[in-house]
């Protein structure tokens, strides 16, 4: 099939992808990226940035006198170990920037630092940046995040529980703890630094990827009602919602991704602003995995935990493929939908499954019928 | 139904255009935060046992010290017990950070010596007067307990040039109610301090007075906790005075009438009879004593205040009272350049990044996108406007996590018309019109975008209401924009898309690529 031609299909939402039957390699894969992020966390913890743990950091021009050298003799003038202290060289607009960041230290020595980085570029003190952190702060914020998150979580449970149902919002929630611990495995992997600004992008991720399921389970419900009468498949159904709103996550996941990437790829690496590029990789890297994990987690973990519903776990097994899977779809006066209704009764052997296809098939769109607020 | 679309819609516009007029006419702009533009932040911390009442004093009182620092835009913000004080684009760094950080305790000391301060000479060691007054004046009812600085003598002092061991004091008393007062020369060594400092107690040292008087202090007797959190400052007569209640017990009627019955007696610890009442090494007034023991438990200072003057001594005497102690926590200061650096990569990327995503909106959805166009204009400017007039009513800044939340915020927008076109083109493509299909598709992309955006605000929210700092920044911006994204599907993408839908320009023409099928209804 050409790209023009699956594009096509991707575009009018007929593609027949039989997210379901797939979802024992996607569950072994979202488990093993699961498993190396917990392990990776565990073993080698995250490379947390001064806010966490306490510190200082300074940040100045880089000057014809105050190069990486100049900045550890200061350093050890003013009685700091050098061994431990991070020193980084940024690219910015207006020429480089050096960064150093060492443990927790007396005002006093904060200051003195300041004051002799100043000196040594030859600029005033306020041209010297600064972030001092104490080490019980960074405890505390750290303990507010996480309750913060608690409480996230409980809430949206009850908001999702209440709003479709209480198995969709056990899902949503796998789904968003599968991104987080996947974005955060990958900062602890490349020991990427952890900053607030890199919370904030985590907390990011969990938003988008309950919205993206969010907005999956909102079709996934339609879908249910719409099949109410007849015996369909909770595979099925996943996977016609799944294949109408690929088109959907696709463009938002571009949309979205596109700002961020240009806040790395202009804001950062051309224009030097070394706080956004944290920020930004975070949330990438959270915004493909959230989009994955709505379709190759949330829905098949859904459709799972479904299937052992009575009404559905007779016909658990039955997934119906290719041409009979675009039967199902909503539009099914097109011509794509006769097409493949009319090969299905000519290619297979009559089924529980093709008579409820069919049934489906023979009636015209019917007015919807409203549904509870 | 179409008057009612086109009202919505005319008037969403219109009120986006009004605010946007407004604000950019009135030429205001959002003001930045400090990492945007440079500044100085400290994060204190209160330690130890206190309350909320005690907590908000402290935050007038920090507030009252930054406006003393002269900083265009303070910020300072309590989030749960943590107080965040901002100070953006302020030029002494430091010092700023000094005056915040000083816990401030409110202390009472003996004045040894007084005197006026020349700020003419090089040394500041004053040279001295005393005041004596009658013990038969203190009638509290009359004249009060105290006398501050207007009615202390005015002293008028040269330093000598030829004998410097004596101080030649020309002293013209000035009148006061309480009775004749009387100053005498008093040795003095301006240019040899040490000679001075050897005589003293432990713990003296030389304070500026707010009157410009220099007063030389004894070691602190005690500290504004003697006083509860009440002082007021009230008119008698033609006069204002400041009255204070003390507190009972050990912790303040006991140490106050052992230093008053000090000063009263005028031993060697307290020649003046004044006591200093010094707040972060200032001396705020030098009242002096009139009663050894005040059994009423209350504490009346009188002389010739202004309203504001007793005004401030009220507030000084009620702040220093309180017992928060703060721990410095978090010190953050950022070079104007850098700053700077940082809200030009924040603009210029944000402004990529929208422009990419009306590309692929054009390229996917074609002419529809002028839809989303339309919209993300209006709610640009709606949202500009809100950010202007919050940062001048709230002392709102915009941070570079604040701006993050606003970039993110475009994909949640713009996924709000790709959830309600997506709907569209199944619709249109089971067959349905274009009139019938955009009014379906809306009502089914609606729920979904609220149910979408209320997750996302509920995110917001719980953000806002529980952490601090910079994620407190980012979720405040992140629910704002979820807000602005329900409205403007509502008020705009709704109106827009079935006025569309019904135009003549749609009668024959494909939408998202799909032909209307032939027998399209009539339009009226």
């Amino acid at each position: 099939m050409s790209i023009g031609a699956s594009f096509g299909r991707l575009y009018r939402g007929e593609t027949t992808v039989d997210y379901y039957g797939k979802r024992k390699p996607a569950f072994v894969v979202s488990g093993s990226f699961v498993l190396v992020s917990i392990i990776v966390l565990v073993f080698g913890g995250l490379n947390l940035g001064i806010d966490f743990k306490g510190g200082v950091a300074w940040e100045a021009p880089a000057t014809a006198t105050l190069d990486q050298d100049a900045v550890r003799d200061v350093l050890e003038a003013n009685g700091i170990e050098t061994a431990n202290a991070k020193l980084q060289t940024l690219q910015g607009v207006e020429g480089e920037r050096i960064r150093v960041q060492v443990g927790d230290q007396p005002d006093e020595v904060r200051v003195a630092v300041q004051a002799a980085l100043a000196s040594t570029a030859g600029l005033e003190a306020q041209d010297v940046s600064v972030a001092a952190v104490s080490s019980s702060w960074g405890r505390s914020i750290t303990l507010k995040a996480i309750r913060a998150l608690l409480v996230f979580f409980v809430l949206v449970s009850l908001y999702i529980a209440w709003r479709f149902e209480w198995k969709m919002a056990i899902a949503a929630i796998a789904a968003m703890a599968h991104d987080v611990l996947v974005s955060v495995g990958v900062y602890a992997i490349f020991r990427f630094e952890v900053t607030p600004a890199t919370v904030v992008a985590f907390l990011t991720i969990l938003g988008y990827s309950l919205y993206d399921t969010v907005v999956v389970f909102d079709k996934v419900r339609e879908n249910i009602d719409r099949f109410a009468t007849s015996k369909m498949s909770m595979g099925n159904i996943v996977n016609v919602s799944s294949n109408q709103v690929l088109a959907r996550s696709l463009n938002t996941t571009l949309s979205s991704a596109l700002p961020v990437i240009s806040l790395l790829v202009v804001g950062s690496f051309i224009m030097g602003a070394t706080n956004l590029q944290e920020f930004a990789i975070a949330l990438l890297v959270g915004m493909l995995t959230g989009t994955y994990s709505s379709i190759f987690v949330a829905t098949p973990l859904l459709a799972v935990l479904k299937n052992r519903e009575p009404k559905y776990s007779s016909v658990a097994g039955v997934v119906a493929q290719g041409a009979e899977m675009a039967a199902l779809f909503e539009h099914t006066t097109t011509r794509a939908a006769q097409k493949a209704a009319a090969e299905s009764q000519v290619t297979r052997e009559s089924s529980v499954l093709k008579n409820t296809s069919s049934n489906v098939l023979t009636h015209p769109p019917r007015p919807r019928k409203r549904r509870r607020r | 139904m179409k008057r009612r679309l086109l009202a919505s819609l005319i008037g969403i516009v219109l009120v986006a255009a009004v605010a946007l007029g407004i604000t950019v006419g009135t030429g205001n702009q959002p003001s930045l935060g400090l990492d945007l533009q440079g500044g100085a932040s400290v994060t204190l911390q209160p330690e130890g046992n206190y309350d909320a009442v005690a907590l908000d004093v402290a935050v007038e009182i920090i507030r009252s010290r930054v406006d003393s620092i002269g900083v265009a835009e303070p910020e300072i913000i309590r989030q749960g017990d943590t107080v965040v004080v901002n100070l953006p684009g302020v030029k002494d760094q430091q010092r700023a950070l000094d005056i915040v950080g000083r816990t401030g305790d409110l202390q009472l000391r003996p004045v040894l010596q007084s005197g006026a301060f020349d700020t003419s000479e090089p040394s500041e060691v004053p040279a001295s007067t005393e005041t004596t007054i009658p013990s038969d004046t203190t009638l509290p009812d009359e004249g009060g307990p105290g006398e501050s600085r207007g009615a202390r003598p005015m002293v008028d002092t040269t330093v000598p040039t030829t004998d410097t061991t004596v101080a030649v004091t020309d002293t013209s008393v000035a009148a006061t109610d309480d009775g004749p007062t009387d100053a005498e020369p008093i040795d003095a060594t301006p240019e040899d301090g040490s000679a001075v400092d050897s005589q003293l107690p432990e713990g003296s040292e030389v304070l500026l007075g707010r009157d410009g008087f220099a007063y030389l202090v004894g070691p602190v007797a005690a500290t504004g906790l003697v006083f509860e959190n009440n002082a007021s400052a009230n008119i008698q007569g033609s006069s204002w005075s400041v009255v204070v209640q003390l507190r009972g017990g050990a912790e303040g009627e006991n140490i106050w009438n052992a230093l008053t019955s000090r000063c009263f007696s005028r031993d060697a610890t307290c020649p003046t009879a004044q006591i200093a009442i010094v707040l972060d090494g200032e001396v705020i007034s030098a009242p002096v004593v009139q009663e050894a023991i005040f059994t009423g438990g209350e504490v009346q200072i009188t002389g010739d205040f202004t309203e504001q003057d007793a005004r401030d001594l009220a507030k000084i005497l009620e702040f220093g009272a309180v017992p928060v102690k703060f721990e410095v926590s978090q010190v953050q200061t950022v070079s104007p350049t850098l700053g700077s650096d940082s809200l030009r990569a924040a603009i210029i990327s944000g402004l990529v990044g929208l422009l990419l995503v009306f590309l692929v909106m054009l390229a996917y959805y074609r002419f529809v996108a002028i839809i989303v166009f339309f919209g993300l204009a209006v709610s640009i400017g709606l949202q500009f406007s809100i950010i202007t007039y919050l940062s001048k009513t709230n002392g709102l800044a915009l941070s570079l996590s604040g701006i993050a939340g606003i970039i993110v915020s475009i994909g949640i927008a713009v996924d709000s018309y790709i959830v309600f076109f997506e709907r569209l083109k199944d619709e249109l493509t089971s067959g349905r019109t274009l009139r019938n299909s955009a009014q379906r598709s809306f009502a089914g992309a609606w729920r979904t975008v609220l149910a979408a955006d209320t997750v996302s605000f509920l995110a917001a929210a719980v953000l806002w209401w529980l952490t601090v700092g910079s994620v407190r920044g980012f979720a405040f911006f992140l629910g704002l924009a979820t807000l602005a994204d329900v409205v403007i599907v509502w008020f705009f993408t709704r109106p827009a898309m079935l006025l569309l839908a019904r135009s003549k320009f749609m009668v024959n023409r494909s939408m998202l690529g799909i032909k209307p099928p032939r027998s399209t209804e009539v339009i009226a």
